[in-house]
């Protein structure tokens, strides 16, 4: 499953990041990193992009993209 | 010289901490080839202090990062200051892993110490330098504590080189991390608490599914007024009617001795030309602090986010929403706005929709035309061309997306910063460098192109002409006429007005008055009927922007996308207006017939 999947307020581990490798590799440097606890913050009020926070900070990501952020499942 | 880098990550108080250490003794250039600003100032004389963008990693391939990366191979680092948020250290510390790598001794300034305390958070500054073999200095720049500190062990010298027996090359973004996590165990503790953060508490309604477009609506509508009716404005207003009134008289005055051609080069060129954009200075300023005050609060990166759904239409992240909304007021700003954006391309092509927006300069040209030949329907006709404007740069924006700025599809992700109280001292300082680069300007390209325009209104072969219609510039009217005939204006002096447009768009409307001497609500409607009058409202709103904005975009992306820009803008507007004036005449002797036929019958 993907962090899209959750809900605003719940958390969930990564398990790894798939996709373009530039948007890839700003994530890593970011933290966003397998085994990085991450939350779904909100939804923008139009439904796209999402706010995520990860190691203390909130991140503004537009869904297709962090549709390639998978979870591990609980 | 000692030289200093200064680096961090965006948002943690960089600028704050660089204008504390230089004051007012710094420089503000571009770094060759690209449009990332280089600031350099010095300390005490002798410790110059490069300010680095603000950047999360070296090698994640930005233009940033890219400057700053070979400025510290090449660039001659004597020390590395590296500032980081104390509140989120594991994230900030990995910059400083990588900045390791360039082994030069490195300065960590530990700032916010005082947000970190109120998050319960408890560092051991002496651990933490051992752990990363760099000197630590804890500060809270926004109150200018611990900055003296910062300034005399700069000032001490004798940075000691790293021991280097603990290597920061590591093989991967997860080994790095994990690093930094148990460097963090060993010299940190955090209180867990659970009271909601203000950040969360704001964001609650300025997020807030329905509540966030009125909130962001009031406050555009709150900066528009501040800037055009109750601040801006007015002052603009006195300082126009100072020119006007007082200075261009007196400089008469004086110059009356003088010989009539260098008296009118003085005042009706030079003093009319440049002041009439220096009476402009309040209104950009006033835009530019309301600006800065949403910037550094933090709610700019969240209308980037809001609007983002709506901007990527056109090929655009969301922080491209913000300079649209300035092109309203002034182009010139909105294009100096662009500059923030993350990708070359977002830059690139917001600078080129931007002077699509209907800027304030525009409006005397609507309002009069719209008054002589729309009586009835004034309101309808002016908000229809601002609502062109709009139309016409998203149609564009969805044109450049597939074509031409089609394989540079920049990941968008933007960091959510916790909201800030502005600071009075950087706004200050920000509005001071803006209005110090418009001066510039004025003194130099639109000085220039001021005297231009009055040598060629004032000038033809034989010497210099009493009347404009004998002038240079009626010539260059009459030969660029035929361009405009098929659009419905193709007479000398709509196409000598459109010139002096460069000038300034509000001298589209002072040239005409001069060239026509007289009523224009009697003689424009023997040059125009009423659609071609909107076909040239249609032009005025489209074509080329004026001069200041020309130079803006040059200082800011080099010859190239300027002159494309001033050619694609001309070709845009020609066919709009042109599209306009022939369809809307079909189309108005249709509806005409149509009612003729019937009021035969009926």
């Amino acid at each position: 499953m993907s962090i899209c999947s959750l809900n605003p307020g719940e958390k969930g581990i990564i398990s790894s990041i798939k996709g373009d490798s530039k948007l890839v590799k700003r994530l890593f440097a970011l933290g966003c990193i397998e085994g990085t606890e991450v939350e779904l913050r909100r939804t923008a009020p139009l439904g796209d992009p999402i706010i995520i926070n990860f190691r203390g900070f909130d991140l503004a990501i537009r869904k297709k993209d962090a549709k390639n952020i998978l979870l591990k499942k609980l | 010289m000692i030289n200093v880098a200064l680096l961090g990550n965006p948002n943690v108080g960089k600028t704050t901490l660089y204008n504390l250490l230089t004051g007012s003794n710094q420089y503000v250039g571009n770094w060759p080839g690209v449009t990332v600003d280089k600031k350099e100032g010095f300390l005490f004389e002798n410790i110059k202090i490069v300010d680095l963008p603000g950047i999360y990693a070296m090698d994640t391939f930005s233009n940033e990062e890219k400057v700053s990366k070979r400025f510290l191979e090449e660039g001659n680092v004597d020390l590395i200051l590296n500032i980081v948020d104390a509140s989120n250290l594991n994230r900030n510390l990995y910059l400083t892993t990588q900045l390791k790598q360039f082994n030069k001794p490195i300065i960590l300034a530990l700032n916010m110490i005082d947000v970190c305390e109120n998050k319960g958070i408890v560092i051991d500054y002496n651990k933490l330098s051992k752990e990363l073999d760099v000197e630590v200095i804890p500060i809270i720049a926004g109150k200018n504590i611990g900055v003296d500190k910062v300034k005399e062990r700069l000032k001490e010298g004798n940075f000691t080189k790293p021991l280097n027996h603990r290597k920061f090359d590591f093989s991967s973004e997860k080994e790095a991390y994990s690093f930094i996590e148990n460097v963090l165990k060993s010299c940190m503790t955090k209180k867990e608490n659970m009271q909601e953060s203000i950040t969360e508490r704001l964001d609650k309604f300025v997020l807030h599914p329905v509540l966030a477009y009125p909130i962001f609506l009031l406050l555009m509508a709150l900066m528009f007024q501040l800037t055009f009716s109750w601040v801006g404005q007015p002052i603009s207003d006195l300082l126009d009617d100072l020119l006007n009134n007082n200075i261009i008289p007196t400089a008469h005055q004086l110059l009356s001795n003088s010989s009539a051609w260098f008296s009118s080069l003085i005042v009706d060129g030079i003093i009319s030309g440049v002041g009439g954009i220096i009476v402009l200075l309040p209104i950009i300023l006033v835009l530019f602090i309301c600006i800065t005050i949403l910037e550094d609060s933090g709610y700019m990166a969240r209308v980037a986010f809001m609007m983002d759904k709506l901007m990527r239409k056109m090929g655009l992240s969301g922080k491209a929403f913000i300079p649209m909304i300035i092109g309203f007021g002034c182009t010139v700003p909105a294009i100096m706005t662009a500059r923030t954006l993350e990708s070359e391309k977002d830059r690139k092509l917001t600078a080129l929709l931007v002077p699509f927006m209907s800027c304030n300069a525009r409006l005397p040209v609507y309002t009069v035309f719209a008054a002589v030949f729309f009586d009835t329907h004034r309101g309808l006709v002016v908000s229809s061309l601002y609502l062109l404007g709009v139309f016409v740069a998203f149609l564009l924006g969805i044109l450049f997306k597939n074509t031409y700025f089609k394989k540079d599809e920049e990941p968008f992700i933007i960091e959510i910063p916790e909201y800030k109280m502005p600071k009075i001292s950087s706004i200050y300082k920000q509005t001071l460098d803006k209005a110090s680069g418009f001066l510039q300007k004025a003194a130099t390209i639109i000085f220039a192109m001021s005297v231009v325009v009055w040598f060629l209104s004032n000038f033809n072969l034989h010497g210099m002409v009493n009347q404009v219609d004998d002038s240079i510039l009626a010539s260059i009217g009459n030969v660029l006429a035929p361009i405009f005939k098929p659009l419905g204006f193709g007479n000398w002096q709509s196409a000598v007005s459109l010139l002096s447009g460069l000038l300034a768009k509000e001298s589209v409307l002072a040239s005409m008055q001069v060239i026509f001497a007289g009523d224009l609500s009697v003689i424009l409607p023997i040059h125009f009927t009423n659609i071609s009058a909107y076909a040239f409202l249609v032009f005025i709103l489209l074509y080329t922007p004026c001069i200041s904005t020309i130079g803006t975009m040059q200082k800011e992306y080099g010859s190239k996308l300027t002159l494309f820009s001033i050619f694609f803008q001309l070709v845009v507007a020609w066919i709009a207006s042109f599209l306009v004036f022939n369809l809307g005449g079909f189309l108005y002797n249709l509806v005409y017939l149509f009612l003729k036929t019937n009021s035969l019958f009926f």
